[in-house]
């Protein structure tokens, strides 16, 4: 089993003021329609990689981003409308799914890989389980909480030892 | 990988139990029946059979069942994962607010079987349950553990209905996978239970792959079809023609089966025999990677096989078989999902 070493550790809670407009900075452009909660995962996932000084994840690294919030903003607001007699919007209702904000995750960091949304109410289980057949790429292990307005977001990037 | 099925249960459109699954797919199966999810927007839908009693009854009542039925003794520190895409949101749908967090959906389940262990929630939509259960595999193939549960389950709501009609992905009919006619998806409702063990067993998990492409969320890319498929082959130590049969997503999509189609000719060349099960239980979404590998695994020990009643896609040059192949060592089953993920899972049959 390989042995890793954490290279960056980022903790944004809350996200500095204007956090969004630096990611706007920092990708080249605004994030569309992924909803406040992925664009978060997208921040704290780029921070991370610069702190650990990459710019890019390697193909062979692992992603996982965990949270208990997820996106049930969005998600309750779907279903509020729904009860109203509606269809859900088709990106709100995709918004609701946690694999949109790995879907963006990727396309953010120009990624191709191995990437989940798991959730264990025991941090340090989770991240055991995250690590669990990482190998030469280590990993990406990010979590993303949305309660409301109250938005904070912690990364991790291990690294082969 | 080291890493044996122990047992497995399912509940879904067929049955309440594998063999009764086994029992109506012999006799061709059940229609689909329509549900009205918003005024004026029906789709049909492989549910369940209607129990009695609230949402979290009949969620607790199908998963004791399906423990039951495969067999596992829950031991303290075992892990359970919890494979699902809607989650919860058939409770809150029921006319309640959401019970919790993200967790409390899983927290739920384990507290219906009295689960001793850690509870592992994985949603990464349509890929959920094969992504549950190459993790739990992982955690025994490293020693971490010698056993673990994965439940796969999309539970009964309206919401999830209604989103992927309004995505227009839906078929208003019924799903025909690689179908010359093929129109959308049809839904199905399914509890699965998959009991992972160390020791040996007649099926083991060779090896699997799971792939995210975030260029088209919402679709198979063909680049990260063929990765997942050659990355779990690499990880089975087995190549493309050692593969006896193959069961794709196959949903009935018509963009998403061209685009796999290409793809699986890509990896393949010459293709193993194909079987889709989609057209039966309907796609279950986060359950579907452990709903159809224990239905698929349940056919070829029971001599059971789905009929093909429609008409293929000539354009698409697949072929689903008429009859189980005469041997099956090695089985690859393909998912592709919401958010880019693609995942593929090869099962061996050590008693073939």
């Amino acid at each position: 089993m390989t042995a890793f070493r954490l290279a960056a550790h980022t903790v944004l809670a809350p996200p500095p003021e204007g956090w969004r407009d630096a990611l706007a900075v920092r990708l080249g452009q605004r994030p569309r329609r992924i909803g406040l909660w992925a664009e978060l995962a997208l921040h704290g996932a780029r921070q991370c990689l610069d702190t650990a000084g990459e710019a890019a994840l390697p193909p062979s690294a692992r992603l996982r981003v965990t949270s208990l919030s997820g996106a049930r903003g969005v998600t309750q607001a779907s279903m509020d409308s729904f009860r109203a007699g509606l269809l859900p919007l088709p990106f709100d209702f995709m918004q609701s799914q946690p694999s949109l904000m790995l879907a963006a995750l990727g396309a953010a960091l120009d990624w191709q890989g191995d990437a989940s949304f798991m959730v264990c109410r025991d941090t340090e289980a989770w991240q055991r389980l995250a690590l669990q057949g990482a190998d030469a790429g280590g990993a990406l292990l990010g979590r993303v909480e949305a309660h409301g307005e109250t938005l904070a977001t912690e990364w991790w990037r291990w690294v082969p030892a | 990988m080291s890493v044996f099925i122990a047992g497995r249960g399912l509940a879904c459109a067929l049955g309440g139990d594998l063999a009764s699954s086994i029992a109506a797919l012999r006799r061709g199966g059940v229609a689909p029946a329509e549900v009205e999810v918003a005024p004026g927007f029906r789709w049909p839908v492989h549910a369940m059979a209607r129990e009695e009693g609230s949402w979290l009854e009949r969620l607790a009542s199908a998963v004791r069942r399906v423990v039951a039925e495969c067999g596992v003794q829950p031991e303290p520190g075992m892990l359970l994962f919890v494979a699902s895409s809607s989650l919860d949101v058939g409770y809150e749908e029921a006319g309640h607010r959401f019970a919790g967090d993200v967790q409390t959906f899983a927290d739920v389940v384990a507290r219906a079987i009295d689960w001793p262990g850690p509870v592992v929630t994985v949603s990464t939509a349509c890929t959920s349950a094969v992504n549950a259960l190459l993790a739990a595999a992982e955690c025994i193939e490293s020693g971490e553990a010698t056993e673990a549960l994965v439940l796969g389950i999309e539970f009964s709501n309206g919401f999830t209905v209604a989103g992927f009609g309004g995505m227009q992905l839906l078929s208003p009919d019924r799903a025909r996978p690689f179908g010359a006619e093929r129109n959308g998806l049809v839904l199905g409702v399914a509890v699965a239970a998959v009991h992972l063990c160390a020791a040996p067993a007649r099926w083991r998990i060779a090896g699997g792959a799971n792939v995210v492409d975030g260029r088209n969320p919402t679709g198979a890319e063909a680049r990260a079809v063929v990765a997942a498929c050659e990355a779990a082959l690499q990880r089975s130590g087995l190549r493309a023609v050692d593969i006896d049969l193959l069961k794709p997503q196959a949903a009935g999509s018509p963009g998403n089966d061209a685009i796999e189609a290409a793809a699986l000719k890509q990896v393949f060349g010459a293709l193993p025999p194909m079987v889709a099960l989609k057209g039966f239980i309907g796609h279950t979404l986060g359950a579907a990677g452990a709903a159809e590998l224990v239905l698929l695994t349940g056919c070829l020990e029971g001599g059971a096989w789905p009929a093909v009643d429609h008409a293929l896609d000539p354009a698409l040059g697949m072929s689903l078989a008429t009859e189980a192949p005469p041997r099956v060592r090695h089985v690859l089953l393909n998912a592709i999902g919401f958010g880019g993920g693609h995942a593929a899972m090869v099962l061996e049959d050590c008693g073939a």
